[in-house]
């Protein structure tokens, strides 16, 4: 009986310990969700579009932003691409603003704007997009990267690596919410 | 009590929580130690090794390279084999894990004056992000043992995704 105690109170424990390792090394430790300003230069830094002309991030204030940084040439940036625009569709009436920073040539992005049926404005650059990026915490440069941006300026979260809808929408839902002041 | 065998077992699934799962976007190496790059000069050939950090890869048909000065490079480089990957989005894919030799016929323009290997590279980790290309120079000199890569340059200018798409 004794023993039989004490089996299943080391099946407990090793249970336990096992999900302790995999809660803490799957949690989510390439999300960042510190409040705070985005960097005003990178704001204003103005970059050229698949449209033709030139645009910054403040060109978009007041609304709910989620800034991807991508290339045609990365496979996750691709994979996450069609529930952004999936979202953009549901959630661009009430003020959320999806915008792809694209570190790519020009006719690739344009090119894959096309294919995938992207419905959010794209901004395409090389080192100086990089630099963006990097400002907003991706010291690495590494792709994809996405930021969020409440309507006041102030960057809730970003994420390197792919996301997703279910992931992003609880937060930008939230900060729909929310007014401008 | 438990006793040292259950014990040990304890610690075995513990780790095992901790270690058998890919790393995360919050581990990443920079790409200089994700793609370490060193060369030496071998009998008028370069010889080119990329160690590759365990988790990333780099693409096969990405890497580029040029030698300065231009008239040092006498043939093409050699790349071994890689190994396929499925992408998704790419189709079959080779890339390279581990360690990956290049060899670059190359002639010195005196017997004692070093050449400049650049290589363009690139990659992504396993934790599903990839590097924007990037740039290394090595100074080989004959007689010299492996050289590591110097800094890299900066990435994402235009230069780097031509060299990728083998633009001149």
């Amino acid at each position: 009986m004794q023993k039989a105690k004490q089996g299943f109170l080391f099946a407990a424990v090793a249970m336990a310990a096992l999900a302790a390792g995999l809660f803490f090394r799957s949690s989510d430790e390439h999300v960042t969700t510190t409040v705070q300003p985005a960097p005003a230069g990178v704001m204003a830094t103005a970059l050229s579009t698949t449209e033709g002309g030139k645009a910054k991030l403040d060109d978009w204030k007041g609304k709910v932003l989620v800034v991807n940084f991508w290339a045609t040439w990365c496979a996750p940036c691709r994979k996450e691409i069609p529930e952004f625009v999936r979202m953009q569709s549901r959630l661009g009436g009430d003020g959320l603003q999806f915008i792809g920073i694209a570190i790519d040539e020009m006719d690739k992005v344009q090119a894959y704007a096309r294919e995938a049926g992207i419905n959010y404005p794209l901004l395409v650059g090389e080192i100086d997009a990089v630099e963006v990026s990097r400002a907003f915490g991706n010291e690495m440069g590494a792709l994809p990267f996405t930021v969020i941006i409440d309507r006041t300026g102030q960057v809730v979260r970003t994420e390197l690596g792919g996301t997703n809808e279910a992931r992003l929408a609880p937060v930008v839902e939230a900060l729909l919410k929310t007014p401008a002041s | 009590m438990i006793g040292p065998r259950n014990r040990a077992f304890l610690l075995f699934a513990a780790v095992l929580g901790l270690a058998d799962l890919p790393a995360t976007a919050a581990d990443l190496l920079p790409a200089g130690q994700a793609f370490a790059l060193a060369g030496r000069l071998d009998q008028g050939r370069a010889v080119l090794r990329y160690r590759i950090a365990d988790g990333y890869y780099l693409y096969r048909d990405k890497l580029r390279f040029t030698v300065a000065p231009t008239a040092a490079l006498t043939g093409k480089p050699t790349l071994p084999k890689g190994r396929m990957k499925d992408d998704e989005f790419f189709g079959r894919v080779e890339i390279y894990r581990g360690e990956v030799v290049i060899r670059l016929p190359v002639r010195t323009p005196a017997p004692t004056e070093p050449i400049v290997v650049t290589a363009v590279s690139q990659g992504c980790a396993d934790a599903g992000v990839c590097y924007p290309p990037q740039q290394v120079s090595l100074t080989l000199r004959p007689g010299q043992p492996e050289t590591a890569a110097d800094s890299p340059a900066p990435q994402g200018r235009r230069s780097l995704l031509d060299a990728l798409d083998g633009k001149p």
